[in-house]
């Protein structure tokens, strides 16, 4: 048992000479790209520990994302109404101001004529202020 | 000068340059702890991913990989534990890129009119030059010797080569083995002695 033992000590010895041979005689590349790997390495241990909120960052940035996702899926003009009501709301005239702007602003052809006419809006506009019930 | 030198004397320029707040020295000095443990790792981990994957690059890769694994997500614990920490990572890598290339063998093989050839970089022209460095006849001998030990360990059952490569050759003890390794101690006491039987059936007379 103990010449086994031996043998398996005198074994287990050349294995490990004939490992750090190999070890010591890596190329001058390998050895150059393990020292990057390294520096790579430490600079990573030290941007880590000066910030650690920064590893949080890509689940902020996937959670961000996945809103703006959610948001571009469900639409702008989507709401959680039901669809009757929808249906009346669409139906409805537009009486205040803004709604009228905005349905001016969405028919494109129309701000040419808009733009060209500008002087005889800005007069109506005054006239009906003057008046308070319109020109004539 | 050389490159860890250089390196010293920019780390000890840093932390002298640091010193005023007592985290950023605490930052710096754990940085040095963990280049001076990779610094002392990094070549014998280089080799046991090539032998394990028989390819430079991707032995290169997978170093690299766990070194960064290794600062990233442990850098913080006690120097103590990087050891079999980074041997742990370091074999899940091996494991991840040996999948991998099965994988790829198989989608090659399915592809009709394929050829792994193409895949190969050329030979590098300066690959087999002398470097001026002195070559003497032990050297030789150790790298036949290193081969043939290389061979007889790829044809081990997986776990007997890391228990036989972390035991013997990287001369972790039986706990840090088996850490490195996730499983108990009876374990690598088992895969270690089976290896060794093995290898000295098939290296003992040759060496």
């Amino acid at each position: 048992m103990t010449n086994e033992n031996e043998q398996s000590g005198a074994f287990e010895q050349r294995a490990r000479e004939v490992f750090d041979a190999s070890v010591d005689g890596l190329d001058a590349r390998t050895r150059s790209k393990l020292n990057q790997a390294r520096h790579a390495a430490t600079a990573e241990l030290e941007r880590s520990r000066r910030s650690p909120w920064l590893s949080w960052a890509p689940a902020g940035a996937l959670a961000a994302a996945a809103l703006v996702a959610v948001m571009l899926w469900r639409g702008p003009g989507t709401s959680d109404a039901p669809p009757v009501q929808q249906a009346r709301v669409q139906q409805a005239p537009a009486t205040d101001a803004s709604g009228d702007a905005a349905e001016i602003l969405a028919a494109g052809d129309d701000l040419d004529l808009v733009s060209e006419d500008l002087e005889f809006y800005e007069f109506v506009a005054y006239a009906t202020d003057d008046s308070g019930n319109g020109v004539g | 000068m050389t490159p860890s030198g250089t390196l010293e004397m920019t780390l000890n320029l840093r932390l002298a340059d640091a010193a005023s707040t007592p985290r950023e020295e605490s930052v710096l000095q754990q940085s040095r702890a963990l280049d001076r443990f990779l610094a002392g790792v990094e070549r014998r981990a280089y080799r046991i991913a090539q032998m394990a994957l028989r390819n430079e690059d991707d032995a290169l890769d997978v170093v690299q990989g766990a070194m960064l694994r290794l600062a990233r997500n442990y850098g913080q614990r006690p120097s103590e534990e990087w050891q079999p920490l980074f041997y742990r990572i370091l074999y899940n890598g091996i494991r991840d890129a040996q999948r991998r290339r099965t994988v790829r063998s198989r989608i090659f093989a399915l592809w009709p009119g394929s050829s792994r050839d193409g895949d190969e970089e050329p030979n590098d022209p300066y690959e087999h030059v002398a470097d001026g460095a002195p070559e003497p006849s032990a050297r030789l001998m150790a790298a036949e010797a290193m081969e043939k030990l290389e061979s007889a360990l790829g044809q081990l059952p997986a776990r007997q080569q890391e228990a036989f490569t972390l035991r013997c050759l990287e001369g972790l003890d039986v706990a840090a083995t088996a850490a490195a390794m996730g499983c108990s101690e009876g374990s690598v006491k088992t895969h270690y002695f089976r290896a060794l039987q093995t290898l000295r059936a098939q290296l003992g007379e040759v060496w």
